[in-house]
């Protein structure tokens, strides 16, 4: 509620947030003129040649596929193009932009093709969550969010006066930290599953032809997070103890109980200093992601390589740079707009 | 009067750290209502042996009894008789404690400072709690910084506040370690007023302080303090004029 | 704990989004409508009633790729899969997993893999395979502007060599370099392409490829590569791979095979794919 009343009132905001909010308005609307004025699919199907009409139709009757018709919309910019497969395989491409088409077979239009073609693939339109980005950004923030929740109790258990917890969160941390997470998600992927006897597949429909790769997700989620959880257990602890011990006296003087402090005066305080190490560990495993290729699920990095691989065109990499690029600084910004709120007591 | 001797006493009260030993045999009984003065020089147990008092530090050996009630009794770092753990809690908490770096909790304004153990452990309501804290911060003259973070206040607003945390749990005993020392010289007096204040309404105090004049004023006894032992007690006339302890006169004359 | 309670909310949207999305997504577009089935299926067992599951490692043109749309698989194996699945009067689901781990799939995620697995009495202790769909060699590719000579492997001597990693061009090379047959640099890549692009920008000195794979690249990259030298001795063979106890499925593909054959499928499939 109070971030609605933030954002209505206007007269109250900053200047660079009205700069900010004047430039990000202005290239909305920039963004849905273009969109609206491109052209649409008909259009650039009709746009093929002769030849490729003619092939089209007598694909319909052909008992092998030979013609792939590909239709990438970006919104601002779409792109088709018409491929045979085989050792004499044929390419006719085009690129729409602002309700023009462009051809796209050699020179400047080749290259904004692949990069919408490739872009378009990387982003996952088209295909469900366990694809491309969405599959990066499910994967990271889920684990993230689960391997949060559990660091505390981990740190906790570290820092208890009890040793029997203490050694083993100590134990669970060091085995986690200490070893790749690609073997972790393969004793999970490929071992446990052999040892309890079931299958990750199983847990779905035998009928959903996804059930793979969900189960992949599975347990790929559920290596993350064992995973993170180590590593924001060490975050979580030294936040923890870097909170002043008079802190802990003035608890206990108050007739506080353990919980009671953890809860709201320990934890409340060492939050705002995990959020920076919490931030770089939330970047490193979007591109940790990438792992995730070895148990059959497609992340921006594996898809850029299966692009490499059929097209071995090396510009794939810079969509893929990019589109890291930006989900990073989307995740730092906000990790940093936590940071100063949670600061406002400073 | 009431219906016990002493409200606080320790008896042979002994605290090592490994070799090191802080305590040697302390014997103090407060009286209800007394007002007591801790004084000596640095290193001689003084703050130890107030953070004994309220379990932040374990005691070798010793007893310590409250309200005439053997509350803990520890021999050779065993402990040999202690109440049971919610009389322990409910025990403690009759000691309120000030400490030289105020300790407020940063994340919380004053109000939430003062109102947070009251709900959390006396159990109170919100409102209850609220309207406890506001009498009491009014008290420290502190009203206009209802809901201001600690970190915007001066020292000796941040230790009126403590003083206003520890006062709303309602204790019996206020224990006050060295509250002014961490002070600028300009902030000391509004600090001391309050602690003047307190004593005038009857509270049972226990301070370890440098500020001779406060002891000499509000006393109605002084301890001297050295090398872990109590060497010399009186009132504040008997200690500060006509000390009879050697280490206490090179003390006195040193600071005075 | 607000915070807490809409974050747990958030969370679960978003997992139940997730759920919903997959659902509606459509099943992987290569499904060829199930006939009426050529070959006699009583008794097999498959994953899915009335779909054979098939596990691909799609990446491993001119056999398994994807199309330019990143969706549509294409390839040898994948119009073979397709055809055998016709056979079956089963529709062909396709299961892109990394060729790392493919085998363990088996009969776990996919009934079979397709995937250009050669044969061989290693694998064989593991795994059923049917009978051979192509032969394949070894070959080694250099570029245009080689200037040597290469008769067998033991003129790869001193030589920088790029493989792909765990196929059996990488376990020959091994051999051949752990017995001291030859010395030579091997670099084993995840991708049979990066061992191209090695080539080309004179990382190594040469590639060693199943010929197959070598047939597909020159053919679409004809200035740039040529085929030095292709072990005519030792022939591969892919076949399909299947679980130890799926001898009905066995039995039923090779019946498939031997139908696919007489009709010349495999024939007018390599003209297509290999261009010869």
């Amino acid at each position: 509620m109070s971030i609605f009343k933030k954002l209505v009132d206007i007269k109250n905001w900053q200047r660079t947030t009205k700069t900010i909010a004047i430039v990000i308005l202005a290239v909305l609307a920039l963004v849905i003129v273009l969109s609206a004025i491109n052209v649409s699919e008909q259009d650039m199907l009709n746009h093929a040649s002769d030849s490729v009409k003619q092939l089209i139709e007598e694909e319909k009757t052909s008992s092998r596929k030979s013609l792939t018709i590909t239709y990438d919309n970006l919104g601002v910019v779409s792109y088709i193009s018409f491929t045979t497969s085989g050792a004499s395989a044929i390419k006719e491409s085009y690129v729409g932009f602002a309700g023009s088409i462009y051809g796209a077979d050699q020179g400047a239009g080749k290259f904004a093709g692949q990069m919408v073609n490739y872009t378009y693939r990387m982003l996952g339109t088209g295909e469900n969550l366990l694809h491309g980005v969405k599959l990066t950004l499910l994967l990271t923030t889920l684990s993230m969010l689960i391997g949060a929740l559990m660091s505390i109790f981990l740190a906790l258990g570290k820092i208890s006066e009890n040793k029997l917890i203490s050694k083993l969160s100590s134990a669970y941390i060091f085995f986690f930290r200490g070893t790749p997470l690609l073997i972790q998600m393969f004793v999970i992927y490929f071992s446990v599953p052999g040892i309890f006897g079931f299958s990750w597949r199983s847990l779905f429909s035998a009928a959903d032809p996804e059930a793979v790769y969900k189960g992949a997700f599975i347990a790929a989620l559920i290596a993350f997070s064992l995973n993170a959880a180590a590593y924001c257990a060490e975050i979580v602890r030294a936040a923890i103890q870097s909170i002043d011990k008079g802190q802990n006296e003035a608890s206990k003087a108050l007739g506080l109980s353990y919980g009671q402090m953890m809860r709201t005066v320990i934890i409340p305080q060492s939050i705002r200093r995990m959020i920076p190490p919490l931030c770089n560990e939330f970047v490193m495993m979007i591109k940790d992601v990438s792992l995730v290729f070895a148990i059959s699920l497609m992340d921006i990095t594996t898809i850029s390589k299966t692009i490499m691989t059929s097209e071995g065109n090396y510009l794939v990499f810079i969509p893929a740079l990019l589109i890291y690029l930006v989900i990073t600084a989307i995740f730092t910004f906000i990790f940093g707009k936590i940071e100063k709120r949670l600061s406002i007591y400073e | 009067m009431s219906e016990y001797q002493h409200i606080l006493s320790t008896e042979h009260l002994y605290k090592s750290f490994g070799p090191l030993e802080v305590l040697k045999d302390i014997n103090l009984a407060v009286k209800k209502g007394e007002v007591i003065c801790i004084i000596g020089p640095s290193g001689a147990g003084k703050s130890t042996y107030l953070r004994s008092l309220n379990q932040l530090e374990k005691i070798t050996s010793g007893k310590i009894f409250i309200k005439d009630e053997l509350f803990l009794h520890r021999e050779h770092n065993r402990t040999i008789h202690r109440v049971e753990p919610d009389a322990q809690k409910a025990m403690l908490l009759e000691m309120g404690m000030v400490f030289q770096r105020f300790n407020l909790f940063p994340h919380k304004t004053v109000l939430e400072n003062v109102m947070l153990a009251q709900v959390l452990v006396r159990k109170k309501s919100k409102d209850a709690a609220e309207k406890l804290a506001k009498e009491i911060i009014e008290r420290v003259g502190l009203s206009d910084k209802l809901d201001v973070y600690p970190s915007k206040l001066s020292g000796g607003q941040q230790q009126r506040v403590a003083i206003a945390r520890a006062l709303a749990m309602e204790p019996e005993i206020m224990l006050f370690d060295e509250p002014t020392s961490a002070l600028d010289p300009e902030l000391v007096g509004e600090v001391l007023n309050v602690m003047k204040g307190l004593a005038k309404q009857g509270m049972t105090m226990l301070c370890v302080t440098h500020e001779m004049g406060f002891a000499r004023e509000v006393a109605d006894r002084v301890v001297f303090m050295a090398d872990g032992m109590i060497l010399e007690e009186g009132t504040p006339k008997e200690l500060f004029d006509h000390p009879t302890n050697e280490k206490a006169i090179s003390f006195l004359r040193s600071i005075l | 704990m607000k915070k807490i309670i809409a974050l747990a909310l958030a969370l679960a949207m978003m997992l139940s989004f997730a759920a919903c999305a997959a659902k509606e997504a459509p099943a992987e577009p290569a499904a060829a409508t199930a006939a009426a089935a050529a070959v006699d299926m009583s008794g097999v067992k498959l994953m899915q009633d009335g779909v054979l599951t098939v596990g691909m490692e799609i990446g491993y043109p001119p056999f398994e790729d994807f199309a330019e749309d990143g969706t549509t698989p294409i390839g040898y194996d994948v119009d073979f899969a397709k055809a055998l699945g016709e056979k079956l009067g089963v529709t062909v689901n396709f299961v892109n997993t990394a060729w790392d781990g493919i085998f363990q799939g088996i009969g776990v995620n996919y009934d079979c893999a397709i995937s250009a697995v050669t044969i061989t009495a290693e694998r064989k202790e593991s795994m059923l395979f049917s009978e051979p769909y192509i032969n394949n060699y070894q070959a080694v590719v250099v570029t245009k502007d080689f200037s040597g000579k290469i008769g067998s492997f033991l003129d790869l001597n001193n030589m920088a060599i790029a493989v792909q990693k765990e196929t059996t061009s990488d376990h020959l090379m091994s051999d051949y370099v752990s017995t001291s047959s030859i010395t030579a640099t091997i670099s084993a890549n995840e991708k049979i392409t990066t061992c191209f692009t090695q080539l080309e920008n004179g990382e190594v000195d040469a590639v060693v490829v199943d010929s197959t794979v070598a047939d597909g690249y020159l053919a679409s990259n004809p200035d740039k590569f040529v085929k030095a030298f292709q072990d005519e001795s030792e022939p591969e063979q892919f076949g399909v791979a299947m679980a130890m106890d799926n001898t009905t499925l066995q039995a039923a593909v090779n019946e498939a095979i031997a139908q696919l054959t007489a009709e010349g499928f495999f024939e007018s499939n390599v003209a297509y794919w290999f261009g010869k």
